[in-house]
C-alpha cells in the first residue's frame, strides 16, 4: 500500500528528536516536506533525515502532502492547524493542542467541515503503565477514590535556540508539560469542580506551578510542576482500599499498596511490544493509529474535543492565576507581610 | 532604593546564580527595565518567567555587546568561563570582561559594575584583607585570571568609564551551587572532609546582601573606580558553616583531617592510581579470606593490632559493623588545591563598603541559613 506523505511543521528540537524519527519507523506514513521558518534549518533538516523537501511556508504542505505534523510555538498552532484542516489536510498537532478552548472549537469545526482527521500529541496516552491506571482507576481496584498528589519537574535542559520558547503567549510550564498532566488527571479522574493555581511567572512565563483541583466526584488533587527542580515525577493516587503510585513520564513501574501495608510492583505491558522507554516510542504508536484514522476511519488516540478539555482548564488556569511567590523570593527588607502584600497586589 | 527604576540595564551571566538573583531583583525591587545577554537559553526558564528582553549571544560573539550595550544605563557583568579548560576559561573572563567594557564605553553606559572575587586577594589569601591588599597571582587559572579581567575593568575608568568592581567572597543561599547544592549533596552522598577539623576562616555571604552590594554600587558616585570586598556580618569557621548543612539534613556527615591527611586521601582515591589500585586489590583479597585472617590474626597482640590497621584502612569492616557500611558512606576526595583554602584564616573586611555604599550585610549567617534551608525544602535539594 502507498505510504501516506506527511509533512512536518516545525523543524525545532521535537521534530529533530521525536517526529522524524518515529516516522522513519513507521510502515504506513513517511515525511515529505519540512517546513521552517528558517530556510537554513529546514534544508539541514531534511538533509538529516533525507527528506525531500524542505519550505519556509507551511501553505506549501497544501497539495503536496496527505498528512501533517505541527510542532510550532504553541501559540501558532490553532492558525496553522485550522488553514490545513480546511484544506482537507489530516492533522497531527503537537500538545497543547491550542491556548484557548476556542481555538480548540475552530480546530474541531474545520476537521469536522473537511472530513481531515484531527488528533493531538498527547502521547502518554500510548505509555502502557498510564493505561493500565486509567483501566485499575474505572474497574474501581482502589474503591472510592479521596486524593491524588502528582509532581513532576526537572531543571530544565530540553535544547532550545531561541528566546521563542519563552514568550509570554506561549506559556510556561503549564503550558508545555502541563498539557500532558492536565490531560492525565481529566483522563483518570473525569470533570474538575472547581480548583485554585498558583504560579511564579511576572510578565515572563512560569517555571514552577501548583494546582489544587476538586473533581466532580469529590476527588481532591494536588499538581505541581517545575522548569527548575527536579521533583519525584510520579503521582499517588489514594483510595479506600489503598494507593497507587505510577511515574508519570514515558513508562514506569506501577506499584499498589493496599492499606494492610502490603504492596506490589510492576510494569503495565501492552502484548508483546517492549516497554517504551523514550518519546519516540510513546510517539510511534499514536503516530500509527494517526495513519489508521486516516486510511480506514479508526479513531485516534486523543482527538480534538477530547484535548480540549486539557486546554480548557489550562486557559482557566492563567485567567484566574495568583503569584507563587516564595520568602526567599521577597528580597532583602522585605518580611512575611510585605510578601503577602504583593501577592494580593497581583490579584 | 528606586534609582534603578524604568533604568535600562544589561546583566551578563544573567541565568547563573548571582545574575538570576540579580534580574529578580531588579525586575521585582528596582523596576528597572532589563535585557539578558543569553549564550545557553536551556538555562533561561528562571529569569524567563519575568517580562524582560532576552539577547542571544555570549560574550566572545563579534558585534553582540555593542548591540546589548546600546541604550542601558547601567551594566552588570556577572558573566564568567564556567566552562572548558582553563585557557578557554581566561578568554571568557579577561577578553569577554575586556568586550563588555569597550562596549560599555562606545554606548556611553554610565556605570559598570563587575562581579570579581576574594580570590584576587591570593588563593587562599591570608590574614586580615581588605581592599587595600595586593592582588596576587598564584597560577590559579581562575583567581589570575579575575585579577587581569579586574585590573582591565579599573583601567577603563581612564578611559572615561565608570566601573565599580565588587569582590563577594563565599556566597551561599537559594540556588548557590558552589556553596549550598554542593555541600547539600555532598553531605547527603558521603562524608565530607573538613580539613583541620574545620578550624579554618570562612567568610560567608548570602546571595541578596551581594546583590545588594551590586546594586549599591552601581548607583553610588562615590563607588566610581573602586573595589569593594562583599562579605557577611562576621568570619566564622568551616566547621559552623558546615555545621549548618548538617542541621538541615539532621546527619552527622563529615570527617576530620589535617591538610596532608586531606591530600593522601585524594591520591588514594584517584582510580587508577598506584596507592588506590594497589589499596583495591588488596581490599578484595583480604576481604576474601576475612574469617581466615581474623582467626589468625587475633589471637597475638600483634596481630589485633595488624588487625586494627586493617581496618583503619578500611581494607577489613570494623568488627561487628555491617560490611557494607564502610563502603557505603564514602569520603569525598577533596582536591589538593582546595585543601590551603580551607585550612586558611584569612578575614575579609568589607567596611569600604559600609563606607562609600553605606551598605551592611541584612542577613546574618543564621537568618541566612534559615532561608536557605526553607529553599533547599521546596528545591527537593534536602
Amino acid at each position: 500500500m502507498q505510504k501516506l506523505k506527511c509533512a512536518v511543521i516545525g523543524g525545532g528540537a521535537v521534530a529533530e528528536r521525536v517526529h522524524l524519527p518515529a516516522l522513519a519507523r513507521c510502515a504506513g506514513i513517511e515525511a515529505a516536506l519540512i517546513v521552517d521558518k528558517s530556510a537554513g534549518r529546514a534544508r539541514q533538516i531534511a538533509a538529516q533525515f533525507g527528506v525531500p523537501r524542505a519550505a519556509t511556508d507551511y501553505r506549501d504542505a497544501i497539495g503536496a502532502v496527505d498528512a501533517a505534523i505541527i510542532g510550532l510555538p504553541h501559540q501558532l498552532h490553532a492558525s496553522v492547524a485550522v488553514d490545513l484542516l480546511k484544506a482537507g489536510i489530516p492533522v497531527l498537532v503537537e500538545k497543547p493542542m491550542a491556548l484557548s478552548p476556542g481555538e480548540c472549537d475552530a480546530m474541531i469545526d474545520a476537521s469536522a467541515a473537511s472530513g481531515a482527521v484531527l488528533t493531538v500529541g498527547l502521547l502518554r496516552r500510548c505509555s502502557p503503565s498510564l493505561q493500565w491506571v486509567k483501566r485499575a482507576l474505572d474497574a474501581g481496584l482502589l474503591g472510592t477514590l479521596s486524593s491524588f498528589d502528582l509532581s513532576e519537574g526537572a531543571v530544565y535542559r530540553w535544547p532550545v535556540a531561541s528566546p521563542s520558547m519563552f514568550r509570554r503567549e506561549g506559556g510556561g510550564v503549564l503550558a508545555d508539560a502541563g498539557s500532558h498532566v492536565l490531560d492525565l488527571v481529566l483522563w483518570w479522574f473525569g470533570d474538575y469542580r472547581s480548583f485554585s493555581y498558583r504560579d511564579d511567572a511576572q510578565g515572563g512565563v512560569e517555571a514552577d506551578c501548583l494546582l489544587d483541583l476538586e473533581m466532580a466526584d469529590g476527588v481532591i488533587g494536588r499538581v505541581e510542576l517545575s522548569r527548575t527542580r527536579d521533583l519525584r515525577n510520579s503521582c499517588v493516587i489514594t483510595g479506600e482500599r489503598g494507593t497507587i503510585a505510577v511515574g508519570t513520564k514515558t513508562d514506569s513501574v506501577v506499584t499498589v499498596t493496599w492499606t494492610d501495608g502490603t504492596s506490589l510492583g510492576g510494569r503495565g505491558v501492552v502484548g508483546d511490544r517492549p516497554s517504551p522507554t523514550n518519546l519516540v516510542d510513546l510517539f510511534e504508536p499514536q503516530l500509527r493509529q494517526f495513519v489508521n484514522a486516516i486510511k480506514f476511519g479508526d479513531a485516534p488516540v486523543v482527538s480534538g474535543a477530547e484535548a480540549r478539555r486539557s486546554v480548557e482548564l489550562l486557559a482557566a488556569c492563567y485567567r484566574t492565576r495568583r503569584l507563587w511567590i516564595h520568602p526567599w523570593d521577597a528580597g532583602a527588607s522585605a518580611g512575611a507581610s510585605e510578601t503577602d502584600t504583593l501577592v494580593e497586589a497581583v490579584r | 532604593m528606586s534609582g534603578l527604576r524604568g533604568t535600562r540595564v544589561l546583566v551578563t551571566g544573567a541565568t547563573g546564580f548571582i545574575g538570576g538573583r540579580l534580574v529578580e531583583r531588579l525586575v521585582r525591587e528596582e523596576g528597572a527595565s532589563v535585557r539578558a545577554l543569553v549564550r545557553n537559553f536551556t538555562n533561561a526558564p528562571r529569569i524567563a518567567r519575568f517580562g524582560i528582553e532576552m539577547m542571544p549571544g555570549d560574550l566572545l560573539s563579534a558585534g553582540v555587546l555593542d548591540r546589548a550595550a546600546e541604550g542601558c544605563d547601567v551594566v552588570f557583568h556577572c558573566a564568567y568561563g564556567a566552562q572548558g579548560t582553563d585557557a578557554e576559561r581566561r578568554v571568557v573572563n579577561v577578553q569577554g570582561t575586556e568586550r563588555v567594557l569597550a562596549a560599555a564605553l562606545a554606548r556611553h553606559c554610565r556605570r559598570v559594575v563587575h562581579v570579581s572575587t576574594m580570590s584576587v586577594y591570593g588563593d587562599p589569601a591570608q590574614g586580615d584583607v581588605d581592599e587595600t591588599a595586593p592582588r596576587r597571582y598564584t597560577g590559579s587559572a581562575y583567581g589570575d585570571s579575575k585579577i587581569d579581567a579586574e585590573n582591565a575593568a579599573l583601567g577603563y575608568c581612564d578611559k572615561g568609564l565608570s566601573v565599580a568592581v565588587v569582590q563577594p567572597t563565599i556566597v551561599y543561599g537559594p540556588w548557590a551551587l558552589t556553596w549550598t547544592i554542593k555541600p547539600l549533596q555532598q553531605l547527603q552522598t558521603g562524608r565530607v572532609i573538613l580539613v583541620n577539623d574545620g578550624d579554618g576562616t570562612c567568610n560567608p555571604v548570602y546571595i541578596d546582601d551581594v546583590v545588594s552590594a551590586m546594586l549599591a554600587a552601581a548607583q553610588s558616585p562615590a563607588a566610581h573606580k573602586q573595589a569593594f570586598l562583599v562579605s557577611g556580618d562576621r568570619p566564622i569557621t568551616w566547621r559552623e558553616f558546615f555545621e549548618h548543612y548538617q542541621r538541615m539534613l539532621s546527619a552527622s556527615a563529615t570527617v576530620a583531617m589535617t591538610a596532608d591527611e586531606a591530600r593522601a586521601h585524594f591520591a588514594a582515591s584517584q582510580p587508577g592510581g598506584f596507592v588506590s589500585e594497589s589499596l583495591r586489590v588488596l581490599k578484595r583479597e583480604v576481604r576474601k579470606r576475612e574469617a581466615l585472617v581474623r582467626e589468625h590474626l587475633s589471637p597475638t597482640g600483634a596481630g589485633r593490632l595488624a588487625l586494627g590497621v586493617a581496618e583503619q584502612l578500611t581494607l577489613l569492616p570494623r568488627a561487628g559493623s555491617p560490611p557494607p557500611a564502610v563502603d557505603a558512606v564514602p569520603i569525598h576526595p577533596l582536591p589538593p588545591s582546595k585543601v590551603p583554602m580551607f585550612a586558611a584564616k584569612a578575614r575579609f573586611r568589607a567596611d569600604k563598603a559600609a563606607r562609600l555604599l553605606g551598605w551592611r550585610p541584612a542577613f546574618d549567617l543564621d537568618r541566612g541559613m534559615a532561608m536557605t534551608e526553607e529553599w533547599a525544602r521546596w528545591a527537593r535539594a534536602i
